[in-house]
C-alpha cells in the first residue's frame, strides 16, 4: 500500500477536494452582508498570519532542539541579557500587530457606523423570546420557539431545524441598511446572528446599536448568545431576508392580519373556541414555565393546576396575566398577547386539567381591563 | 546647567526603555545609583500623558480618514 493511500485513509478529510471542505462548518461563516466577509477576510487573514508565526518559532525550536541535542556533546551558553535580541523579539511582533489592526481598524469602524439607515428594528430580548418592532411601521410582534416539546423529550424525531425554528421570523428587506436598535426586558440577553456578523448584547435600560445590509435572500439563524435562565438555548433567531418589492407585500400582509387581530376581539367566542385557541398560546408562551401538565415547576414557577388564582377570582387571574409581578419572573402579557390570545390563555388556564371553573372570559372582557386601565394612568 | 539636563535625558531615556520593555543591565543599575525617584515619578507620568494624547491624535486620525 502506498504512502499516499495510507494517510489518506487515516485522515480522509485532508485529501477531499476543496469544494467539499467548504461545506464543512467548523470555520467561522463568510456571511451575506459586505461586513460579514471583511470580518472573514480579517479572521483568516490574521489566521494565516498566526500559522506563519507558529511555524517559524516551533521550526526554530525544534530545529535548535534537534541540531544542539546532548547526545552531540552540545553545551548551554549561559547569558544574562542580550539587549539587541531583545529589541527585535519586541519590535518584530509590534510590527505585526500594527500591520494587523490597519485592515482591522477600518473594519471595525464601519461595523460601528449604523448612519443613514433605510429602516429601524428595535429588537427587545425576553426570558425566552425576542421581541420585534418595526419603527415608523406600526408593526411589532413576538418570535417564540416553534420547536415542539415531545421532540426536546425524544418523544417525537428531531426536525431539521431543532431548537432553529420560531412561529414568527424577523423579516426583512435586502439591499437595504437596516439598523438594529437592542434591548432587554428582564435580564441580559445578546442577540447573536453570524450570517449577519451582528452579535450584541441587549441589555434591560440601555439600548445598543448594530445594522446590517443584507445581500442575499434567504433564511439566516441565530441564537441568544448571553446565558439568560432556563430556557436561553430555547430563543432562536430566525431572519428570513426578502427583497425590497416582497418585503413591502409582506408589510401590508402583516398590517393586515394584526387589524383582523383586532377586529376578531369584538366578535363573540364560544368555550370551546377559546379552549382550542388558547391551548396553543399557552404551550407556545406559559408552558416554558408552567409546564404544559400546569403543575409548574415549584418552588420558581408554580402550579396553575389547582393555584388560588387560577380557580378563584376572575379579575385577579386577569391582572397577573396582564401585568405580570413585578419582581419575579412572572412577564407582563398585555402587550405580548393580543385580548384574543390573552382571554383565551386565562380561560384554557381556568379550564384544563382539571380546573373546573366552567367560565370562558370574553375578549372585550381584556380589552375592557386594559382601556380601564390605561383610563386610571391618565 | 547641561550637567542638569543631562539628568533629566538619561531619565528620560529609562523611562521611554521602562514603556518598551527593554533595558541593559548595565543602563538599569546606572539608573539606580544616579538617577532620582522624583524624577522617574514625573517623567513616566509625563511619558504617559503623552501616549494618551498620541492615542487621541491617533483615533482622530483613523476615523477621518474612513470619513465618519
Ligand atoms: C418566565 C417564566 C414564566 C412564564 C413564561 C409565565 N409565567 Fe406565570 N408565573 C411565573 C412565576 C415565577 C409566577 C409566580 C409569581 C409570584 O411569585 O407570585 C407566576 C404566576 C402566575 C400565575 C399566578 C399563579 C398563582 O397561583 O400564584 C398565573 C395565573 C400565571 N402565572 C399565568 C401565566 C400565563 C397565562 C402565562 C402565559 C401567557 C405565564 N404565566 C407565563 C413565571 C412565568
Ligand atoms: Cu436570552
Amino acid at each position: 500500500m502506498g504512502m499516499i493511500r495510507i494517510i489518506s485513509r487515516s485522515f480522509p478529510l485532508t485529501l477531499l477536494p476543496l469544494t467539499a471542505r467548504a461545506e464543512w462548518t467548523v470555520n467561522l461563516s463568510p456571511g451575506v452582508t459586505e461586513i460579514s466577509r471583511s470580518i472573514y477576510d480579517l479572521h483568516m487573514t490574521i489566521f494565516w498570519i498566526c500559522v506563519a508565526i507558529g511555524c517559524v518559532v516551533f521550526g526554530i525550536m525544534f530545529w535548535s532542539i534537534f541540531h544542539h541535542r546532548k547526545s552531540r556533546g552540545a553545551k548551554a551558553h549561559h547569558f544574562h541579557e542580550h539587549t539587541l535580541v531583545e529589541v527585535i523579539w519586541t519590535l518584530i511582533p509590534l510590527g505585526i500587530l500594527v500591520a494587523m489592526a490597519v485592515p482591522a481598524t477600518a473594519t471595525l469602524v464601519k461595523m460601528y457606523d449604523p448612519k443613514d439607515a433605510g429602516l429601524d428594528v428595535q429588537v427587545t430580548g425576553y426570558q425566552w423570546k425576542w421581541r420585534y418592532q418595526y419603527l415608523d411601521q406600526d408593526l411589532d410582534f413576538f418570535s417564540n420557539l416553534a420547536t415542539p416539546q415531545e421532540q426536546v423529550t425524544n418523544d417525537q424525531a428531531k426536525s431539521e431545524n431543532y431548537l432553529l425554528e420560531v412561529d414568527r421570523h424577523l423579516v426583512l428587506p435586502t439591499d437595504t441598511k437596516i439598523r438594529f436598535l437592542l434591548t432587554a426586558n428582564d435580564v441580559i440577553h445578546s442577540w447573536w446572528v453570524p450570517a449577519l456578523a451582528v452579535k450584541k448584547d441587549a441589555i434591560p435600560g440601555f439600548i445598543n446599536e448594530a445594522w446590517a445590509q443584507i445581500d442575499e435572500p434567504g433564511i439566516y439563524r441565530g441564537q441568544c448568545a448571553e446565558l439568560c435562565g432556563k430556557d436561553h438555548g430555547f430563543m432562536p433567531i430566525v431572519v428570513e431576508a426578502v427583497s425590497p418589492e416582497e418585503f413591502q407585500q409582506w408589510l401590508v400582509a402583516a398590517k393586515a392580519e394584526k387589524a383582523a387581530a383586532a377586529e376578531a376581539a369584538n366578535r363573540s367566542w364560544t368555550l370551546d373556541e377559546l379552549m382550542q385557541r388558547g391551548e396553543q398560546v399557552y404551550l407556545g408562551t406559559c408552558a416554558a414555565c408552567h409546564q404544559a401538565n400546569g403543575e409548574g415547576l415549584p418552588p420558581a414557577f408554580p402550579a396553575l393546576k389547582n393555584s388560588p388564582i387560577a380557580v378563584g377570582d376572575v379579575g385577579a387571574h386577569i391582572d397577573i396575566v396582564l401585568n405580570g409581578k413585578t419582581g419575579t419572573a412572572m412577564q407582563a402579557f398585555r402587550d405580548q398577547l393580543d385580548p384574543v390570545e390573552l382571554a383565551a390563555v386565562i380561560t384554557y388556564e381556568r379550564n384544563a386539567w382539571g380546573n373546573s371553573t366552567g367560565e370562558a372570559v370574553s375578549p372585550t372582557q381584556i380589552a375592557d381591563r386594559i382601556g380601564a386601565a390605561q383610563g386610571e394612568g391618565n | 546647567m547641561s550637567h542638569i539636563l543631562q539628568r533629566w535625558w538619561r531619565t528620560l531615556i529609562g523611562v521611554l526603555s521602562g514603556f518598551f520593555g527593554v533595558q541593559s543591565e548595565r543602563r538599569r543599575e546606572e539608573d539606580f545609583k544616579e538617577g532620582r525617584a522624583i524624577h522617574f515619578v514625573v517623567v513616566g507620568l509625563l511619558m504617559a500623558a503623552l501616549f494618551v494624547i498620541f492615542v487621541i491624535f491617533l483615533v482622530r486620525w483613523a476615523l477621518s480618514l474612513s470619513g465618519a
